[in-house]
């Protein structure tokens, strides 16, 4: 081929390359005439310019809609979304999250997206990771779509596993306990069951476990792992059940008969120690990746929380959704098809993938795939992205989280036996469920 | 028109446009009277009324409950009752240790701070400035400075005096000794602030007097300077007891509240309450309990004040 057939077929290449971005990038399920629509999304901090700059590109793209965002930080939306739905003046899209959500659409401030209205905007729900999806779920309804996720992983320091001849990350019950026992000594260089073993003055060990809401998230995995649950099939609580008992009883263990944990620490202090090569698994939310891997020489990994229960794989996860409020009547049909597309794109793998840089996992399937990721310690969870449970479900989550973190406390600073922690959790968050039920649908 | 005395004021009629007409106080009432009634009255009249209903905006029909959240707090078996007194008496605690510290250090400083010493407007400087951060800034230092594993101060106990750690964030009693010293550490430049300018205000010439007379340091402090910072000192002792009682980002900030609720303040509760629990209305009767209750208190604070000035005055 001559040069200039090179160029020739150079430029017909470039104008199909050209001529099909813009079809797929047009490919909009709003057909309607110009429209515009408010966002509402508490994305204040390095998030923004992210997502600010994800609105522009669809107003580029959309030419008949026009998306108006605003950030405000997410403590005040939750104060004025029902005023806003009440007075008929709430934005189109708001973005609400994993804790609040389910209070909302039990309120009926919330708008249910039909199957029918899914199809009509082309977003085929199995892009999502299933449990994620189903996060905003309630009776049996769908009431929006994931597209930012966090979730509760298990760091692990690399250089002190190879020091303690710990070769391989624990992943269920019995390799937590072998590996954790391995990465404890004390003072002396004692190991636990060793005679003189000083249980009191540990130089490193084995897992961390903490007294905050943070290391109460540990205990719901490990509950979830064991085939419990926070609430009943009537949305009571029901943290005491014994599948619950006994795996909160398990990480209690660790602390008091182990001596594989320290007692009476903080989320400050362990992150302090992991940071300081002195303990081998540091459970925490993923958060933390950024700040490790700005440590210079700090050799770290990141991986599923081990199985301790004896059912599913299991861990903690928070996110945030795209959702239509209720409007009042009349409400320009139009609008809300163009909130649909908005959804669509916005919750699509190519906007996914852009969002991952602001340290989100992925919320739809295709993005995980990403070469990307291949390199990045993050990828250690990849595969078990679908066993990732958020604490909603159920309208009244104050009511619930409140005495399940306090009632881990408790335990785990050792000031009640677990049961009994556990137990006057259940009794004191069913109380207040009776009284916050007349306010829910 | 009218034949007014000198020692009462004229009665003008209402449409006169000079100081006459009988609305002119009113008018100068209005620029305060219209901020007080949309951002004082009308909220807590409307508070009130929220308590006495189970407030429901998206529900349409307001039912009303009358006097049953404020029941809640009498009734041994609701979490209410359990956990507001809980929290008030805390709330106590923190103020019956708080206050005494936060006067008696404030007046310590502004007596030394107050002699020409070299380095003294460093000094006032130096502990006025934690009061411009903000509680977040200064709770996450305090909580820092008395982490139960790696905080400064059982880093001190264990390397340099070989004293056994104290795991001051979760044990009950301990959890205090961050927030007090904290909120000293905080807030004893203003209290310190004011006592250097009262004590401007004590003449030279008493002090002379007493010299002449044979008065040692420790005598002069006693029968003068604190008698006459007596007002001062009442002052500062009514605003220190209520903000102590507003306790909120300390303990949120250090402790969360815990160890298990133990150092948990009322405002903490309400605000647990209304945002985490979303029972607005349950939470607006216990505000108005709270308020109640301060405001019997402040009453007797404001009836010893009077009383002690009166007595100050005649002496």
């Amino acid at each position: 081929m001559n040069r200039k057939g090179k160029i020739g077929l150079a430029l017909l290449l470039g104008a199909l390359g050209t001529g099909g971005f813009i079809l797929a990038q047009t490919q909009s399920s709003y057909t309607g005439p110009k429209v515009e629509i408010t966002y509402l999304h508490g994305f204040t901090g390095p998030d923004r310019p992210v997502m600010e700059d994800l609105v522009k590109r669809f107003n580029e793209t959309h030419p008949n809609i026009v998306v108006k965002a605003t950030a405000q930080p997410w403590g005040t939306t939750w104060n004025q979304l029902e005023p806003l739905v009440a007075s008929g003046r709430a934005p189109d899209v708001v973005v609400v999250n994993e804790d609040q959500i389910t209070r909302f659409i039990a309120r009926g401030a919330l708008t249910p997206i039909t199957p029918q209205m899914y199809r009509s905007a082309n977003i085929d729900t199995n892009r999502f990771f299933k449990p994620l999806f189903e996060t905003a779920s309630y009776k049996g309804q769908s009431y929006g779509v994931p597209i930012s996720a966090v979730a509760y992983v298990m760091f692990y320091n690399k250089a002190l596993m190879q020091k303690m001849g710990v070769s391989k990350v624990p992943t269920n019950r019995a390799e937590l306990l072998t590996a954790a026992r391995a990465c404890t000594t004390d003072k002396e260089g004692r190991k636990p069951g060793q005679a003189g073993f000083d249980a009191k003055n540990l130089e490193t060990w084995g897992i961390s476990l903490y007294n905050n809401w943070v290391g109460a998230r540990m205990a719901y995995s490990a509950i979830l792992q064991n085939g419990g649950s926070l609430v009943d099939k009537d949305l009571n609580a029901s943290f005491n059940t014994p599948e619950a008992v006994e795996a909160v009883q398990f990480l209690v263990d660790l602390v008091q008969k182990e001596n594989v944990a320290r007692p009476n620490s903080t989320e400050e202090a362990e992150l302090a120690a992991f940071s300081q090569g002195k303990v081998c698994f540091f459970p925490s939310g993923q958060w933390y990746l950024d700040r490790f891997e700005k440590t210079p020489n700090f050799s770290f990994g990141v991986a599923f929380p081990p199985r301790i229960g004896n059912k599913q794989d299991a861990t903690w996860g928070g996110s945030s959704h795209l959702t239509l409020p209720v409007q009042r009547q009349g409400y320009d049909p139009n609008k809300r098809a163009a909130a649909m597309e908005f959804i669509n794109w916005m919750s699509a793998a190519p906007q996914n993938l852009v969002w991952t840089s602001t340290g989100s996992l992925p919320t739809v399937r295709a993005v995980a795939q990403d070469k990307k990721f291949e390199t990045q310690p993050i990828s250690g969870i990849f595969d078990k992205l679908d066993s990732i449970y958020a604490t909603s479900g159920f309208p009244w989550g104050g009511q619930v989280l409140g005495p399940f973190d306090g009632a881990w406390e408790r335990a785990y600073l050792g000031k009640q036996p677990v049961k009994q922690a556990l137990d006057q959790g259940v009794d004191e968050a069913n109380k207040q469920i009776a009284q916050a039920r007349p306010n829910f649908r | 028109m009218t034949r007014a005395s000198d020692s009462s004021p004229r009665r003008g009629r209402l449409f006169a446009l000079d100081d006459s007409n009988p609305l002119v106080p009113y008018l100068y009432l209005l620029p305060h009277a219209a901020f007080f009634l949309v951002f004082i009255v009308y909220p807590v009249g409307y508070g009130l009324w929220v308590s006495f209903h189970r407030w429901d905006l998206l529900g349409g029909q307001q039912e009303f409950v009358g006097l049953t959240f404020y029941r809640n707090l009498f009734d041994p078996s609701t979490p209410q009752s359990q956990f507001f007194w809980k929290s008030l008496i805390n709330t106590t605690l923190f103020t019956l240790i708080s206050t005494p510290l936060l006067v008696g250090a404030a007046l310590g400083l502004a007596v030394l701070l107050y002699r020409p010493i070299f380095g003294r407007a460093v000094f006032r400087a130096i502990f006025f400035m934690p009061g411009i951060l903000s509680v977040s800034v200064m709770g996450i230092l305090w909580r820092w400075m008395f982490d139960n594993q790696s905080g400064l101060v059982n880093v001190i106990r264990q390397e340099f005096w070989g004293l056994p750690v104290i795991q001051f964030l979760t044990t009950e009693g301990w959890a205090w000794v961050p927030i007090i010293v904290g909120t000293v550490w905080w807030t004893v430049g203003f209290n310190m602030t004011l006592y250097l300018a009262a004590l401007g205000g004590i003449s030279q010439s008493v002090y002379e007097a007493a010299d002449i007379d044979g008065a040692g340091p420790w005598a002069k402090f006693r029968h003068i300077t604190v008698p006459l910072l007596a007002p001062t000192t009442l002052f500062i002792t009514v605003t220190t007891v209520l903000a102590s009682f507003q306790l909120f980002g300390q303990s949120q900030v250090i402790t969360n509240g815990g160890p298990a609720r133990s150092t948990q303040s009322v405002i903490m509760y309400i605000t647990e309450e209304a945002f985490g629990n979303y029972q607005l209305s349950s939470a607006s009767a216990m505000a108005f309990v709270f308020g109640a209750l301060m405001l019997v208190f402040t009453v007797i604070q404001f009836r010893l004040m009077v009383k002690d000035l009166n007595a100050s005055r005649e002496r």
